[in-house]
């Protein structure tokens, strides 16, 4: 009996064993298969996902605080082609709230690739849309109705600018792909953006990793104060209206530093809806015509001619010169403005009536090798460095170049053959405004990252004349001024400055009947603190810098003194003298 | 005497039921102990599992903060641009100032303010923080990794 149940025992321990060497055998077998090998990578597949988080793009202030760039979330909708129920009601709902069409929706959802899980139905729908077909899922869900299952959002960030058109010129615009164009957009695309992190995310929450934070592009700090960058647009527009002129730029300057106040031009655009760049702008380089357009800037430029005799040893403030209406350089003849002879002028004279035949004159007592190494000095000819997307570098003949004649030598004395951009005529007259030293103007005050703030220094660009040579010359200016009762002055503050009138250049010789009108000018002349220039281009009321481009550097310069807080001279010197 | 008492120990330690329950008692010890690991395990992995849920959830919640913070400031930058400013003050009344109508005050010390910090600026100095490995890894892990590197670690 005994033996008989070691029998029975030992056959079913053997079946036993059998059986589970057989399953051994089965799962050693499958898991080496080729099968396994391609079961293994599509479960991969499933176990998570590689996703790419783009970090937030950082916001662009003005020098208060003021948001000018921020970011909005809109929505991805689309339809999980897995989960979809009814393609005939999505496409209803999504036509009738997104706007398209019933057909257009529905051969989306029917005809996409089988491969497809997903498609996008439209992207960057506002939040209330979203919203409202949020609560219309909700609602059929909570009665049991998923006719409308499959629908999916996605929420992302596009670009807002709160201040629409304000300072458009400056802050350029970032494109549904994420990437700027022109002004600070474009020139710190890559800070502002970030960079964005591609990480494993498993599904697993085992697995569930700390995915790394995405520190978000970095925020800046522009030196624009949006009060006053709102005025001068205003005053620009109205400008424009008042004397009839196509378009104009008006840029404010902290001279000591080369910070950027205001910089206005025109046209400007709504930046929420940058589709009508190309309805505005022919060219790029309109897009912000300070620093884009290079233009003969006329007069103004004599100020610069002025500096490098006076810093050269040529003239003296009290040097006189006989203007008899005519010079001859380079076997041309030269006239002035009005065709006069303006008899025994002293060197405050020549820049009181703005005398071309005066300024001929120096430029050729000084010599090319003089006035072109004063002009490079002045950075004519060279970009000014700013930090905008866009620069123009203008032109500055020098001799030898091929296009440059004896006559050159006399016309860019008064800024005719020789052509700069606002910002670059601003650059070279701070070194007058700021005792010799030229400053480079920027537009950004600050990074913010991480956490700190990384303040960006002021950079000088050399010092073209003496300190000495500044002083003068902003006196001569400002006296300049005052004895022509300009249209420029503003009461209870002494300003330094300069009216250009210049001929626009064609094909076939100078217009005769078209101007551009600028001023170039600084406050108070003994402690400035504010650089304006204004250019007004072919104003119809008046071709005259005098008339246009001087009264709204007055109107600029009245309202920069009240927002910036600067005194009149009697109350700020009285201050000074306690 | 004495081989008497030896063959009664000899007898207590050859009895079957004896030898039985000591196989007995050390299976049961056997399966207790690795149900203990097991309930262990179970534990450990129930718990990693939902702190992992819970931290995948907390992240979808800073992410929707984030964004709900960033829409809030668009939004109250619409509310007070420059545009929308300017027409309340003149709805309220105001009109812009003259400069002969400004009164300027001498304060002894007092310095114009720069453009200060934006406390806006997030403070992520510390990106790299990773999770305490005790809510990612296995038991098998970490009995590993303690087979390894003993207490050290």
């Amino acid at each position: 009996m005994r033996r008989q149940y070691a029998i029975r025992s030992l056959t079913l321990l053997a079946g036993f064993g059998l059986v589970a060497l057989a399953v051994i055998v089965q799962m050693i077998r499958i898991q080496n298969s080729e099968q396994a090998a391609i079961f293994l990578s599509q479960g991969d597949q499933y176990a998570g996902e590689f996703r790419m988080f783009y970090p937030e793009r950082g916001e662009i202030y003005d020098r208060n605080g003021h948001l000018l760039a921020g970011n909005r979330t809109v929505y991805e909708v689309g339809v999980s082609l897995r989960d979809m129920e009814d393609p005939e009601s999505l496409a209803y709902i999504l036509g009738t709230y997104l706007g398209l069409t019933y057909e257009e929706v529905f051969k989306k959802l029917i005809e996409s690739p089988e491969s497809w899980s997903y498609v996008v139905i439209q992207d960057y729908v506002d939040v209330n849309t979203a919203a409202a077909l949020q609560q219309l899922v909700g609602q059929m869900e909570d009665a049991n109705d998923f006719r409308l299952d499959g629908m999916a959002f996605k929420p992302h960030f596009q670009r807002s600018y709160p201040e629409t058109s304000l300072a458009s010129n400056v802050l350029g615009f970032v494109t549904r792909d994420g990437r700027g164009y022109f002004g600070i957009e474009e020139k710190y695309n890559d800070l502002l953006a970030g960079n964005p992190v591609q990480v494993w995310v498993p599904r697993d929450p085992n697995k569930a990793t700390e995915i790394p934070r995405v520190p978000n592009g970095t925020t800046l700090v522009l030196t624009l104060n949006r009060d006053l960058q709102a005025k001068v647009e205003s005053i620009l527009d109205e400008s424009l209206v008042e004397y009839g002129a196509q378009n104009g730029v008006i840029v404010v300057m902290n001279p000591r530093n080369g910070e950027i106040l205001a910089m206005a031009t025109t046209p400007r655009m709504d930046l929420n809806n940058y589709s009508n760049y190309f309805s505005l702008y022919n060219d790029g380089s309109q897009y912000n015509r300070s620093i884009g357009t290079a233009y003969e800037p006329g007069s103004v430029m004599k100020v610069l001619t002025m500096a490098a005799a006076l810093d050269a040893g040529i003239v003296t403030p009290q040097t006189t010169f006989v203007d008899t209406g005519s010079i001859q350089v380079g076997g041309f003849t030269i006239q002035n403005w009005d065709r006069e002879a303006w008899g025994q002028q002293d060197m405050t004279g020549c820049l009181q009536h703005s005398l071309n035949v005066c300024m001929a004159w120096i430029s050729t007592q000084m010599g090319p090798q003089t006035f072109y190494g004063y002009m490079e000095r002045f950075g004519l000819g060279h970009p000014t460095g700013v930090d905008l997307a866009g620069e123009a570098m203008g032109r500055l003949k020098m001799p030898g170049d091929s296009d440059w004649y004896n006559i050159d030598l006399g016309t860019n004395a008064f800024g005719q053959g020789v052509t700069a951009t606002p910002l670059q005529m601003l650059m070279a007259a701070s070194a007058i405004a700021n005792d010799g030293r030229m400053v480079t103007p920027h537009m950004l005050y600050s990074m913010l990252r991480d956490g700190h703030q990384y303040n960006v220094p002021s950079q000088y660009g050399g010092s073209p004349i003496t300190a000495q040579t500044a002083r003068t010359l902003s006196q001569m200016l400002a006296v300049s001024l005052e004895a022509e009762s300009s249209g420029a002055l503003l009461p209870g503050y002494r300003v330094a400055g300069k009216t250009g009138t210049a001929q626009i250049p064609t094909d076939f010789g100078y217009d005769e009947n078209q101007t551009n009108a600028s001023f170039i000018g600084w406050g108070p002349v003994d402690d400035p603190q504010f650089m304006i220039y204004v250019w007004l281009s072919a104003p119809t009321s008046s071709i005259w810098g005098s008339q246009t481009a001087a009264p709204a550097f007055s109107k600029v310069a009245e309202q920069t003194v009240i927002l910036l807080n600067i005194p009149p001279d009697n109350v700020r010197l009285q201050i000074a003298s306690r | 005497m004495q081989a008497q008492a030896t063959q009664i120990i000899h007898a207590y330690k050859q009895a079957p039921w004896r030898v039985q329950r000591q196989w007995v008692g050390a299976f049961l010890l056997f399966v207790i102990t690795a149900s203990l690991v097991a309930a262990l395990y179970l534990d450990v992995t129930a718990r990693a599992a939902v702190a992992g849920r819970g931290i995948q959830e907390l992240r979808i919640e800073i992410t929707a903060i984030q964004r709900a913070n960033a829409d809030l400031g668009t939004q109250l930058a619409d509310l007070t641009s420059t545009s929308v400013m300017e027409l309340r003050a003149i709805q309220l009344g105001y009109r812009p100032v003259k400069p002969g109508e400004l009164d300027y005050v001498a304060v002894p010390g007092f310095v114009a303010p720069e453009p200060a910090i934006l406390l806006a600026a997030e403070d992520v100095s510390n990106p790299e923080t990773i999770l305490p490995e005790e809510y990612t890894q296995s038991l098998i892990e970490w009995f590993d990794e303690r087979i390894k590197f003993g207490g050290a670690k």
